[in-house]
């Protein structure tokens, strides 16, 4: 069974139909790519994923539930996690901070115990710490937890915001443009980050990326999206070869 | 985490509160006053900070809050004809003030509402007018002595209590931004669309903010009626708020010692310039301005750059 499936979704920004009645299954295990030139709608079919946006019609199912209606802490507690195009890290927080963050559906208690700090809440608290640890050390982020998420050099920001993501537990990961502004040595840092990802978390990966050398490396299926229709979809070979895809990105129009 | 320093310090608070209580006699009666108002006034910032610095949501109608707690303490403590001394005093006392904290931040919670969908300078500008709603309703009120005034209220409020109340709220305020679900504020202060993206509740957190920040502003309301004995409506208009403002952006938003210290000095501050009195809000206005020129961080560098409010957090994905 799919994970995610997008059903017939449409989103319109006023006149603008930005995503038109796109289908898409992901699978448990996927690392499926979306590509397609600036502005086909690509971030806006993530928005719509995690609530930032309603679909305008069609249907987004995650793991056998309609997403309709919620929230988007609702659908991060269901399990998506994402990063953004824009870097969103937190600018008056510390990398362990940041990661203390996600992890906050962990705790079980609230506004009163951390006033009154029961027995419990050092329990529940050593328990985060441990998590945080384990994950910036699984990620090379030890070094850096005290320092400022922001301050820190943009190849390293985005594998915070990813960690970030990966924190909240997710079972579908969806990564925009995450090798955007990298240098070369950086996306392939990336590309065996986003691989770790995959073995240790176990959690599908949808991702969004200009750079057809990640891209093509990574993904085992690609879906193209132009003027927000899909136009294609299959594995990167496919994808290559495709006429439609490369008239899409060249810009002819025939 | 240590586990019981914050509870220690609370009680070592509360026993110095009380220990200094015992040199009121001889301390003269305008600096005892001036020690009172510097405890009130970190109430009322400390308590705004937490809206203002941690939760980020900017509010200019903190005046309203204490008008609200004031009121309606000193309505119970004068129904019941309270008398400093007899033995029901303390505990009718203290249920007042914690019926105007309450009726405060039921407040809270209607001017935190408008707070999910507003930001920024709509925010700020609905909670000036809120403010200013609070105190018109109460200059037309008859039974609250309307513009004349309310009297009589009983001399309740002394040094143990106000700094028993300064000692509670900072304790408040330090155990939850250091816990794991305080930093949730921080998280909404920073960037709403990646809390929310990381499965925090923005709305929880932007309400709950509203709702303390304002039991603590009804609370310190309460405590300056009981002390005063004497309150006003003009007593809590726009220029008290701006007073509370100027107190966290000076000390530095988010900033607990800072704002204690901003607290502290602005009190004293119109006191020793006494012959100038009247340029008062012209010398606060002018130290705003300064500060966010100069030290945007505050006074002491230790807050949130407040240029972070006047730049709106892109909407955009
Ligand atoms: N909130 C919004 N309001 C109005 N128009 C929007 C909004 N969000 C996106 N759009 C429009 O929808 C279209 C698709 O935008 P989107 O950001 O999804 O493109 P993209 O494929 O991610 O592009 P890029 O590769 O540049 O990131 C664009 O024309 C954009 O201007
Ligand atoms: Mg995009």
């Amino acid at each position: 069974m799919s994970i995610l499936s997008l059903q017939n979704c449409s989103i319109k920004f006023g006149g603008l139909v930005a995503v038109s009645d796109l289908c898409l299954e992901i699978e448990a295990d996927d690392l499926l790519g979306l590509i397609g030139p600036n502005g086909a709608g690509k971030t806006t079919v993530f928005n719509f994923i995690t609530g930032v946006y309603q679909p305008t019609s069609g249907r987004v199912v995650f793991n056998g539930k309609d997403l309709a209606g919620l929230k988007p802490h609702q659908i991060s507690a269901l399990g998506i996690a994402r990063t953004f195009q824009n870097i969103r890290l937190f600018p008056s927080l510390t990398v362990y901070e940041t990661v203390q963050v996600a992890l906050r559906k962990n705790i079980r208690y609230g506004f009163m115990q951390a006033v009154v700090r029961p027995n419990s809440l050092f329990q529940q608290e050593r328990e985060i710490n441990e998590t945080i640890k384990e994950i910036l050390n699984f990620f090379g982020l030890l070094p850096y937890q005290r320092e400022m998420a922001t301050a820190l050099p943009y190849g390293i920001q985005r594998r915070v915001e990813i960690v970030r993501a990966l924190a909240t537990k997710p079972r579908l990961l969806l990564l925009d443009e995450p090798a955007a502004g990298m240098n070369p040595a950086e996306k392939n840092e990336l590309m065996g980050l986003i691989g770790q990802v995959r073995e240790h978390y176990r959690c599908a990966v949808f991702l969004i990326e200009h750079d057809m050398k990640v891209v093509m490396g990574i993904c085992e299926r690609i879906a193209v999206l132009d003027y927000g229709i899909k136009i294609a979809e299959g594995i990167p070979r496919e994808i290559q070869n495709n006429p439609k895809v490369v008239e899409a990105y060249l810009g002819e129009k025939a | 985490m240590n586990r019981h320093r914050s509870k220690l310090v609370l009680l070592a608070s509360l026993v110095a509160a009380g220990g200094l209580s015992f040199l009121q006699p001889y301390i003269s009666p305008y600096y005892f006053q001036i020690i009172i108002y510097i405890g009130i006034n970190i109430i009322l910032a400390s308590s705004l900070n937490l809206i203002n610095g941690f939760a980020g949501q900017f509010s200019l109608g903190h005046a309203g809050f204490m008008a609200i707690g004031a009121y309606t303490a000193s309505v119970i403590t004068t129904a019941m004809n309270l008398q400093p001394g007899t033995t029901l005093a303390i505990p009718m006392f203290l249920l007042a003030l914690l019926c105007g904290g309450l009726i405060a931040s039921i407040f809270g919670l209607l001017v935190g509402i408008p707070s999910l969908r507003l930001k920024g300078d709509y925010l700020a500008i609905t909670t000036l007018g809120f403010g200013e709603i609070i105190r018109v309703i109460i200059q037309n009120l008859d039974f609250l002595g309307a513009a004349r005034g309310f009297t009589g209220i009983a001399k309740l409020a002394d040094f143990f209590w106000v700094y028993a109340f300064v000692a509670v709220l900072i304790f408040l305020i330090y155990n939850l931004i250091h816990s794991t679900y305080g930093k949730g504020f921080m998280a909404v202060r920073d960037d709403e669309i990646a809390s929310e993206a990381v499965g925090i509740n923005v709305t929880h957190y932007k309400v709950v903010a509203f709702v303390t920040g304002a039991f603590f502003a009804g609370i310190a309301g309460g405590l300056y009626a009981h002390f005063v004995t004497y309150i006003n409506p003009s007593q809590f208009g726009f220029l008290r708020s701006f007073e509370i403002v100027v107190m966290v952006v000076v000390g530095g938003m988010g900033s607990i010692g800072g704002v204690i210290v901003a607290a502290i000095l602005l009190t004293i501050l119109p006191e020793a310039l006494r012959a100038i009195a009247q340029y008062r809000m012209v010398i606060y206005s002018l130290l705003l301005i300064i500060i966010m020129l100069a030290r945007p961080q505050g006074l002491f560098g230790g807050g949130i750059s407040i240029k972070r409010f006047l730049k709106q957090n892109p909407e955009q994905t």
